[in-house]
């Protein structure tokens, strides 16, 4: 944290004060010299980094009220620079403060005051050693730029209030008109008993608040103005029997120790006046306007660009750190959900192990017990025995004996794997899909009919068929000794003496469905 | 205001700082956001494992009606020696034995490769069904005897045996006094199929 300090310029002696938050500290103290100025530039070999202001409590401070246009930006910084040039031949201290706009018969005005020193070489040389030293100044301000801050935080409530200290420099007066300065003058005081004192302020407000009727600063039937006058330590009951209030000013005597309270001064500087107040104003809460121009607070502009950056990179962080915290803090919460999830999982799977060992005794997992059965069973569904077959057949045979077998082939799979003839008989349920099917091909010859007896030996041939079908077994495919059908070829040798001894073979296939 | 160069410069270091902070910023939401991604993903699993539990739990009551129904089969598989790895010196022993008792006048066989028939998806492991194809070709007297054989077959275990195909046809050679003659060959396709339970102790 850069250093702050205050130089506090007076008439006679220039004080150094190091302010910090809720305290002031004097640093060194310089005569208004040439002597007290070599010293203050030795100061400032030692003091680099340091945030320097200004604060002037002088007299010959002018203030003067003019109207302009109420334009803004660039313009009203171009009309003010222009005015205020027109009204002062040094503009390098020059300030404008507004006071408010007023509405002209043709066009809106703005209402200003405009301020300086008549004398600014007490300042110029000050401000030189600072500018050499390389100093970074924030702004150079006078006691009456202040006032507008110190008068709220004393709770001035007033449009018109009077604030009135007695400073080191001398009796500063103020005219603070709805929270603004309007005027304000130093009156030196010189050594005084508090009793003259007190008599000093009556009578030096008085004659300010009739120079300000003069001047139509303030309205003649304004009614009785506040005045708030500071009192040094331990003078308070001597300036209230002083300052009786009358039909036009009403006095409000505040404790310097009070003072320090509302301005929130807990450590003033030791053998300070009321100028502490304003120095400390000065340092914490600083009004826009003040007197140094743009060149003069470069350095102090630059220091608060690079404060601004890494402020902003800081701020940027800080918001990722928020953001990021708030995403650890959901991680945390989603962690724990997840903890409980498998601690739910876990009790879960507890609860399982503990029932299922009371199942029946088992070599392997109930899962793996489930699937070896269910496939075996699946497949044992799928499979058949030949014997069944072999049984029906053999069965139907001893009602055809003029049947002789020959040749028998039992096989069992998918539609696709075992052979079917095209021309299937349909049968009821044809349309399910079969998943397994028992296909048994018979073949054999009909004994005792003649070769050439076609009506006879398909007649023998489709009643062996028929018997075949049942108990579950379907016919598939019968084939004659002969083609019957129109698409085939019918011959017959009837009578003739060579013909063959061998009996007709025919073939008959049927069919069961496993599943 | 406008910068001189060395204001410029002077700003260079505020600059990184500011860059930085910012980085460091970004970095923080962007790890924050991975752990962030991480634990939802693992909160994802850690639910569907709860919920698979839960759900077993639920139906743990069909489970044990489900063990004890299928309990006795899956024991008289293992009895069989259905369950475990093949025993192919099982099978030749059977048959040599069978050919013996049943006085079969010529038996001859093949063994194919063992082949996987069918995987069982379980838990702790998959279920495997292996089948190696056997094709026997038989000398009858009778066609009983094809039947006793088969009968023989299935009875000695150590698989379980699927009958594929089966024919049966007259040899049609003359019946001599000397010697027993053949009347029937039979030739058959069988599926001796054994299962493999990764789980089973």
């Amino acid at each position: 944290m850069a250093k702050r300090l205050i130089l506090y310029l007076s008439a006679d002696e220039h004080l150094l004060y190091r302010a910090e938050r809720t305290a002031l500290e004097l640093e060194g103290s310089f005569s208004a010299d040439e002597a007290g100025l070599d010293a203050f530039r030795d100061y400032l070999q030692g003091a680099r980094g340091a945030l320097f202001a200004v604060l002037a409590d002088l007299a010959g401070e002018d203030f003067h009220e003019e109207q302009i246009p109420a334009v803004r930006g660039s313009d009203r910084e171009a009309l003010l620079a222009r005015r205020l040039a027109q009204r002062y031949r040094d503009t390098r201290l020059v300030t404008a403060l507004s006071l408010g706009q007023v509405l002209a018969p043709e066009r809106r005005n703005e209402r200003v005051l405009l301020a300086s020193f008549t004398n600014t070489q007490q300042l110029s040389q000050w401000l030189d050693a600072l500018e050499e030293a390389g100093a970074r100044l924030a702004g150079v301000y006078s006691a009456p730029l202040l006032a507008p801050a110190l008068a709220s935080a004393l709770g001035a409530r007033d449009a018109r209030v009077l604030v009135v200290s007695a400073n080191r420099a001398g009796l500063r007066q103020c005219y603070v008109e709805n929270g603004r300065l309007r005027f304000a003058r130093l009156e030196r005081t010189g050594e005084l008993p508090p009793e003259a004192l007190g008599r000093f302020v009556r009578s030096e407000t008085q004659r300010l608040v009739q120079y300000l009727v003069t001047l139509r600063a303030l309205p003649r039937d304004a009614g009785p103005m506040q005045v708030l006058v500071i009192a040094p330590p331990g003078q308070r009951a001597v300036f209230e029997q002083a300052l009786h209030s009358d039909g036009r000013l009403t006095f409000r005597t505040i404790d310097y120790s009070d003072a320090l309270r509302a301005v929130k001064l807990r450590r003033p500087p030791e053998g300070g006046g009321t100028e502490a107040l304003f120095v400390h104003l000065a340092a914490q809460k600083p009004p826009r306007e003040q007197f140094a121009n743009r060149d003069e607070r470069r350095r102090y502009l630059l220091w608060q660009l690079q404060r601004g950056i890494v402020a902003a990179g800081a701020a940027a962080f800080c918001l990722c750190l928020l953001l990021g915290g708030s995403r650890w803090l959901d991680v945390l919460n989603v962690r724990s959900a997840t903890a409980e999830q498998r601690e739910l999982a876990r009790t879960a799977a507890q609860q399982y192990a503990r029932i299922t060992s009371s199942f029946p005794v088992t070599d392997t997992s109930t899962e793996n017990l489930k699937a070896a059965v269910v496939e075996f069973r699946r497949i044992a569904e799928r499979s058949s025995d030949p014997e069944l077959a072999f049984t029906h057949i053999s069965r139907v045979l001893q009602k055809f004996p003029q049947v002789e077998l020959e040749t028998l082939r039992w096989s069992v799979g998918k539609p696709g794997e075992v052979r079917l003839a095209p021309t299937r008989t349909a049968s009821p349920g044809a349309a399910d899909p079969v998943e397994t099917l028992v296909v048994v091909e018979i073949s054999g010859r009909v004994n005792a009919t003649q070769r050439n007896d076609y009506r006879g030996i398909t007649a023998q041939v489709q009643r062996f068929a028929s018997a075949l079908v049942g108990e579950g077994y379907e016919l598939v495919r019968t084939q004659l000794p002969f083609d019957v059908t129109s698409e085939g070829v019918l011959s017959g040798d009837i009578g003739s003496a060579a013909e063959s001894g061998e009996a007709p073979r025919f073939t008959v296939v049927i069919g069961q469905r496993l599943r | 205001m406008r910068l001189t160069r060395d204001e410029a410069r002077q700003l260079a270091t505020p600059l990184v700082l500011a860059l930085a902070f910012t980085l460091a910023g970004a970095a923080l939401v962007w790890s924050a956001g991975e752990a962030l991604r991480g634990a939802k993903r693992n909160f994802a699993t850690a639910q569907t494992e709860r919920r698979q539990n839960t759900e077993r739990l639920a139906r743990i009551a069909e489970e044990e009606r489900e063990v004890k129904e299928k309990i006795d089969l899956y024991q008289r598989l293992k009895t069989l020696h259905i369950l475990g790895e093949e025993q192919r010196l099982e099978w030749a022993d059977a048959i040599a034995r069978i050919r013996k008792e049943r006085e079969l006048l010529d038996l001859r066989y093949t063994v194919e490769r063992k082949r996987l028939l069918t995987s069982v998806a379980a838990k702790p492991g998959n279920v495997d069904f292996y089948a190696s194809a056997m094709k026997v070709d038989l000398a009858l007297l009778h066609e009983e005897d094809l039947l006793r054989f088969l009968a023989d077959l299935r009875e000695s275990g150590n698989a379980y045996y699927a009958v594929k195909k089966c024919a049966l046809m007259r040899t049609g050679q003359p019946i001599s006094g000397a010697s027993m003659t053949p009347r029937l060959s039979a030739d058959c396709e069988i599926d001796l199929i054994t299962i493999v339970d990764p789980a089973k102790k």
